[in-house]
């Protein structure tokens, strides 16, 4: 800015100057040679008189350091000069002063040297004789008096240019301090000179179209930030050379990293083939998944690729979890299998004894025997699905049964009751304790856990053995336990009693006519009560199950 | 043209840590159809070992290249040397997890054989090239020095297996093809420690410039 300030200075003032020089110069010369003419005139009027009068006897003693003198005859020969020999001189009648002089009486002319330096000035008269006289003075050129006056001109012109300089800085100084001190935060509080105000309104509505796109931004990043952090499921995402860009949190703990990972590549975080397939699939643009295992769960990962145009601009890696839902798909595979066992069971029974009974292979006496085995098994598969559509029932969560206030004591004598044929025929004693005890519940399914608990405790015990149901008010639940003298679960089966048609010993299941779906209805019963089941085993001493009952307010 | 190398550089990393998976996974294969004695997992270790040894001629040409194009000094040259250097002793883990799956394709061995404990053999040498690897993509000094420690371990488990196959076949317990089989792989497990440690030392060169990590001399 400084330079160009200086420069329009400079150039001002040398345009200036230069102009007056010029102005200044054309008038004065002009002037000084007017004078100089019409004082050569007179000097020839003079001496022409002079010379008419005493003829070449005027020369002598005559001073000429002032002027030249030349006397011309009127045929051009030079009779004398007042500097040179006036026999050596050429023929002057073609100079035009002394044309102009032979023609009217009086003529002048000006001829500047070869060099330009000096300009001479002519003047000529005609003597009454026909002769001509003239007078010839030297004067300094323009370029002269120019060059003369170089030494002021410079230096007035280096002063010009210092001053312009001084100036120039001072200005742009002044110009841009208040823009360098300029407070962009807030643009609208400087105090600049007018000219600046414009600019400051555009930046601070700049500045506020910045604020409010980079509020923008944090939101949506916040945002992104929350969503992904909270997820359970993991994501990555991944520019298009596979480093890392965002890992949640889940993520990070599924692959056993933290924050470090970013800006490397996946493959540092988990180097599997999976991984490495995947992300070729992906930087070709196309969606894949696979199934991996990672930290004693299985993982599905999905990648997707970010597609900007043409370009793969990035991926995206999810990683979801589908360790339940695997667990899920098996034990549904497993129960689909099992069901169709158990009802082919008892059909083959039915259909062989039919079978028989038609083609009259059984004698007479045997044939009761016959009708109460099919009897037997066709009551034992309505059990079955009976038992089936309860827990599918349970399962969909689909039932409308009434909760009421139940007293659960007085439900575990009914039980006990109903129950006391089995129970004398295992020779088997059932006692029942505690004291009565409500709880909010629906009657048929609290019903069908006492039934389902005392029936196995009867079932899986040993001779001469006890039950003992005990039901009691606690501070804030109701516990019903129901405990046998019985042969006991080892550990290894203490998980999986409670899964659909989980035998512990199958073929004593078969004899007592079990259907392997009690304890399991026992478990979705207690769960539609938001109860918690405990269960306490020796093996061959015997087994405790503790069904504990929020109390309702 | 400092970011095209680092690009190449990044590529040559990236190479080097699937090349170090596929080893892996061709060492826990060959262990798995040794316990199994399965033939089929035996076929897919020779399937990973000359995949091996194509990701070992591709990066041999790519650290070629590097050191031709780019002329790299002081850490970029030991980057790539020390990554030519450790696709070598990948490739041989590769070629011997191979030679292992093919005695096992033999049959000599039954799964039912007892084989001396040569299943804990076979985890240890899997632990030091796993370690090994991870040595490498983490740039992790102190796990590489405790690979190269670990090659004891193997070594132990290498000797106590060939007494024992000395005291056996003195008493003419054990069969000869069955013996010096089991002898092969465990030898063959040994070597592939010894690569391990190799890769290691050369982690350690590639990031401390100097090999640090002759605490035992190799055989």
């Amino acid at each position: 800015m400084t330079k160009r300030i200086f420069r329009s200075i400079c150039f001002v003032a040398l345009g200036v100057f230069l102009a007056s020089v010029i102005l200044f110069m054309w008038v004065l010369y002009d002037y000084f040679s007017n004078t100089r003419q019409d004082q050569l005139k007179m000097q020839t009027e003079l001496a022409a008189h002079a010379v008419a009068n005493e003829g070449s006897g005027y020369f002598e003693g005559l001073d000429t350091t002032q002027y030249r003198i030349t006397w011309i005859q009127s045929d051009g020969t030079v009779l004398y000069d007042s500097e040179s020999d006036s026999d050596e001189m050429e023929n002057h009648l073609e100079r035009e002063e002394i044309q102009e002089a032979m023609r009217s009486g009086y003529g002048q002319s000006s001829r500047y040297s070869v060099t330009l330096m000096e300009r001479a000035l002519y003047s000529a008269k005609r003597l009454p004789d026909g002769s001509v006289l003239r007078l010839s003075v030297s004067q300094n050129t323009l370029l002269t008096l120019t060059l003369g006056m170089l030494q002021p001109i410079i230096i007035i012109l280096i002063i010009a240019i210092v001053l312009s300089l001084v100036l120039a800085s001072r200005l742009s100084k002044k110009i841009v301090e208040p823009l360098n001190r300029l407070n962009l935060e807030e643009p609208l509080s400087n105090d600049g000179y007018d000219e600046l105000a414009p600019l400051l309104h555009r930046i601070d509505a700049q500045q506020k179209q910045i604020q409010q796109q980079s509020d923008q931004l944090m939101q949506k990043q916040q945002e992104f930030e929350a969503v992904t952090e909270n997820m359970t499921e993991g994501i990555i995402l991944l520019n298009p050379k596979g480093i890392v860009l965002e890992i949640n949190r889940a993520a990070q703990r599924l692959f056993e990293t933290d924050h470090s990972c970013l800006g490397q590549h996946i493959l540092s975080v988990n180097r599997s083939l999976e991984i490495s397939n995947l992300l070729l699939q992906a930087e070709q643009g196309r969606h894949a998944d696979c199934m991996i295992s990672l930290a004693g769960d299985r993982y599905q990962l999905l990648v997707s690729p970010v597609v900007s145009g043409d370009v793969v601009s990035g991926s995206v890696m999810l990683a979801l979890n589908v360790t339940e839902k695997e667990k899920a798909e098996q034990m549904r595979r497993e129960f689909t299998a099992n069901v169709s066992h158990e009802l082919k069971t008892p059909l083959h029974t039915i259909a062989g004894s039919a079978e028989l009974l038609m083609n009259r292979m059984v004698q007479e006496t045997d044939k009761m025997d016959f009708y109460t085995r099919i009897y037997g098994e066709a009551q034992r598969m309505i059990r079955l699905v009976e038992d089936i559509i309860r827990l599918s029932h349970l399962d969909e969560n689909e039932i409308e049964m009434k909760r009421e206030k139940t007293d659960l004591y007085a439900l575990a004598g009914d039980t006990i009751d109903a129950l006391s044929v089995e129970a004398e025929r295992m020779h088997v004693t059932l006692t029942l304790d505690g004291e009565p005890a409500v709880v909010e519940g629906i009657p048929q399914l609290l019903q069908s856990i006492v039934y389902n608990l005392c029936d196995n405790a009867i079932k899986y015990n040993r001779e001469s053995g006890s039950v003992s149901v005990t039901v009691k008010n606690r501070q804030d639940s109701v516990m019903l336990s129901v405990a046998d003298t019985g042969i006991g679960i080892s550990d290894e089966h203490k998980e999986r009693i409670f899964e659909r048609f989980y035998r512990v010993d199958k073929s004593r299941s078969k004899e007592l006519g079990g259907t392997g779906l009690g304890l399991s209805i026992v478990k979705h019963a207690a769960r539609l009560h938001n109860a918690n089941i405990e269960m306490h085993s020796v093996m061959d001493g015997g087994t405790t199950i503790t069904v504990t009952f929020p109390k309702m307010d | 043209m400092r970011s095209k190398f680092d690009e190449q550089l990044a590529s040559l990393h990236k190479e080097l840590i699937t090349m170090g998976t596929l080893c892996e996974n061709a060492i826990e294969m060959s262990a798995n159809a040794l316990d199994e004695c399965n033939l089929t997992i035996a076929e897919e270790v020779s399937e990973y070992a000359s995949q091996i040894d194509h990701k070992e001629r591709d990066i041999e040409a790519m650290c070629m290249r590097l050191l031709l194009q780019q002329q790299p000094v002081a850490k970029d040259l030991r980057t790539i040397s020390s990554a030519l250097k450790m696709v070598t002793d990948m490739e041989r883990i590769g070629d011997n997890s191979g030679d292992i799956a093919e005695i096992v394709s033999m049959e000599h061995i039954a799964a039912t054989d007892d084989k001396l404990d040569i299943h804990r053999m076979a985890q240890a040498t899997i632990k030091m090239v796993t370690d090994s690897i991870d040595a490498f993509v983490k740039n992790d000094v102190e796990l590489a020095k405790s690979v190269i420690a670990y090659d004891d371990v193997v070594d132990q488990h290498f000797n106590r297996i060939k007494t024992e196959l000395i005291g056996r076949l003195k008493n003419s317990e054990a069969d000869g093809e069955y013996a010096l089989d089991l002898l092969m792989i465990a030898k063959y497990f040994e070597r592939m420690g010894d690569h391990a440690a190799n890769i290691a030392e050369w982690v350690l060169f590639s990031i401390l410039g100097h090999r640090a990590g002759h605490i035992q001399t190799k055989h």
